[in-house]
C-alpha cells in the first residue's frame, strides 16, 4: 500500500515535470503613449511592475498591471491619469488573458528570434474587450524576452476624455510591452 | 474722472487676478512628484504583516492602503536593476513566495545599490496594490520608494 501511494506521488511528479515550462516575470515593462499630433508634450507613462506568465506547452499568456504603478514625468498628469481617465480607485488593475495562436510553430528548445500572434481578453477600466497583435518572442539561453506593441482605442474602454483637452490627447493609447521571463521552478 | 478711477481699478484687479492665475497654472503644470523621502508615512507595518493582512482581505486592505505612504519593514529576498538601471528591493520570507516589491524612485537609486540579501530594511513607498496570484505569489506593490533605515 505504501508502495502504491510513493508510485503515485512519483508518476504525479513526473507527469507535472513534463507538462512544459512555465515562464514568467514580475517586472514587465509597459509603455503608455497616447500622444496626438495636437499634443503639446509627450503623454507617457511606464510601468515596471507587470506581471507576465507564459506556458509553453499551451501558448497560454497573461499580464496583470496596477495602474497606479504607471509613473508619468508630471504629476499633474499622472494625477489625472489615475483620478479622471482610468479611475484607477475604483479599478486598480489591468489584466489580458488570451494564448499564442501559433505556439505550435516556436521552438523553444532553441535560440531564435520567433514571430507571434497573441490573441485574447483585455480588462482596462473595468471594460473587457477582445485583441489581437503581432508580437516577438526571442529564446536565448533559457530565457524569453517578449516583445508586442499595439494600439488600443480609449472610448473602448469607456475611458473619456474631458472637452476642454479632447484635441490634446490621442483617441488611442499606444501599449508597449517588453518582458524578460525567466524559468518558474516549481 | 472718477469713472475713469473705477475703469482702472478694474483693469488692474484683472491684470493681479489673471497674473496670478496665469502663474498658478504655470506651477501646478510643471509641479513634480514629491519626493517620497520627505512624506510622513501614513503607516508604518511589518512586511509579512501587511501581507497577511491583504491576503485576507484584499478588497478593505486595498481600501486602507492605496494610494498611502506606506514604511514597511522586513527582510531583503531579493535586490533587482533592470537594464534602464531601476532597482526594486523585494521584501518578505524567503519561505513564501508573496513579497512587497518596491520599485526605487531613480532618484535615490543609488541608496538600494548597498542594499543586500537578508539584510533587514525598512523601505517607504506608495502603496499601488495587491496582485493576488496562487502560482507566482500574491505581491504588494509600492511605487516611487525609497530605503529607510538598514538594521
Amino acid at each position: 500500500m505504501k508502495n502504491h501511494l510513493l508510485l503515485a506521488t512519483v508518476l504525479m511528479l513526473v507527469a507535472t515535470s513534463s507538462f512544459g515550462q512555465k515562464f514568467f516575470t514580475k517586472s514587465g515593462k509597459i509603455d503608455f503613449d497616447a500622444t496626438s499630433p495636437a499634443s503639446p508634450e509627450k503623454i507617457e507613462g511606464v510601468n515596471r511592475t507587470a506581471t507576465c506568465v507564459v506556458d509553453t506547452k499551451t501558448g497560454a499568456i497573461q499580464f496583470a498591471v496596477l495602474m497606479k504603478g504607471f509613473a508619468f514625468e508630471r504629476a499633474l498628469m499622472e494625477e489625472h491619469f489615475n483620478e479622471n481617465y482610468v479611475e484607477s480607485h475604483k479599478f486598480p488593475k489591468a489584466e489580458f488573458k488570451g494564448s499564442i495562436i501559433n505556439n505550435e510553430t516556436i521552438n523553444y528548445a532553441k535560440d531564435g528570434t520567433y514571430s507571434v500572434t497573441v490573441k485574447g481578453k483585455l480588462t482596462i477600466h473595468g471594460e473587457t474587450k477582445e485583441v489581437e497583435t503581432p508580437g516577438k518572442l526571442t529564446v536565448q539561453g533559457g530565457k524569453i524576452n517578449a516583445n508586442a506593441s499595439f494600439s488600443i482605442l480609449l472610448s473602448d474602454y469607456k475611458v473619456s476624455i474631458p472637452g476642454l483637452v479632447a484635441d490634446k490627447v490621442s483617441k488611442t493609447a499606444k501599449l508597449i510591452i517588453s518582458c524578460s521571463l525567466e524559468p518558474l521552478k516549481s | 474722472m472718477k469713472r475713469k478711477k473705477i475703469i482702472l481699478y478694474v483693469l488692474l484687479s484683472v491684470l493681479v487676478i489673471g497674473g496670478a492665475v496665469g502663474i498658478y497654472i504655470y506651477k501646478e503644470y510643471n509641479r513634480a512628484h514629491k519626493d517620497t523621502a520627505g512624506l510622513k508615512p501614513d503607516f508604518t507595518v511589518a512586511a509579512n504583516d501587511l501581507l497577511k493582512e491583504f491576503e485576507n482581505n484584499e478588497q478593505a486592505s486595498n481600501k486602507k492602503y492605496w494610494d498611502k505612504v506606506l514604511s514597511v519593514e522586513g527582510m531583503v529576498k531579493d535586490v533587482t536593476r533592470d537594464d534602464r538601471g531601476f532597482y526594486s528591493v523585494i521584501l518578505g520570507d524567503t519561505s513564501s513566495l508573496s513579497s512587497v516589491r518596491c520599485s526605487i524612485d531613480s532618484i535615490h537609486g543609488n541608496e538600494a545599490a548597498s542594499v543586500k540579501r537578508g539584510h533587514i530594511v525598512s523601505v517607504k513607498g506608495i502603496c499601488s496594490g495587491y496582485n493576488a496570484d496562487d502560482m507566482l505569489g500574491s505581491d504588494i506593490i509600492l511605487v516611487r520608494s525609497v530605503i529607510g533605515q538598514k538594521k
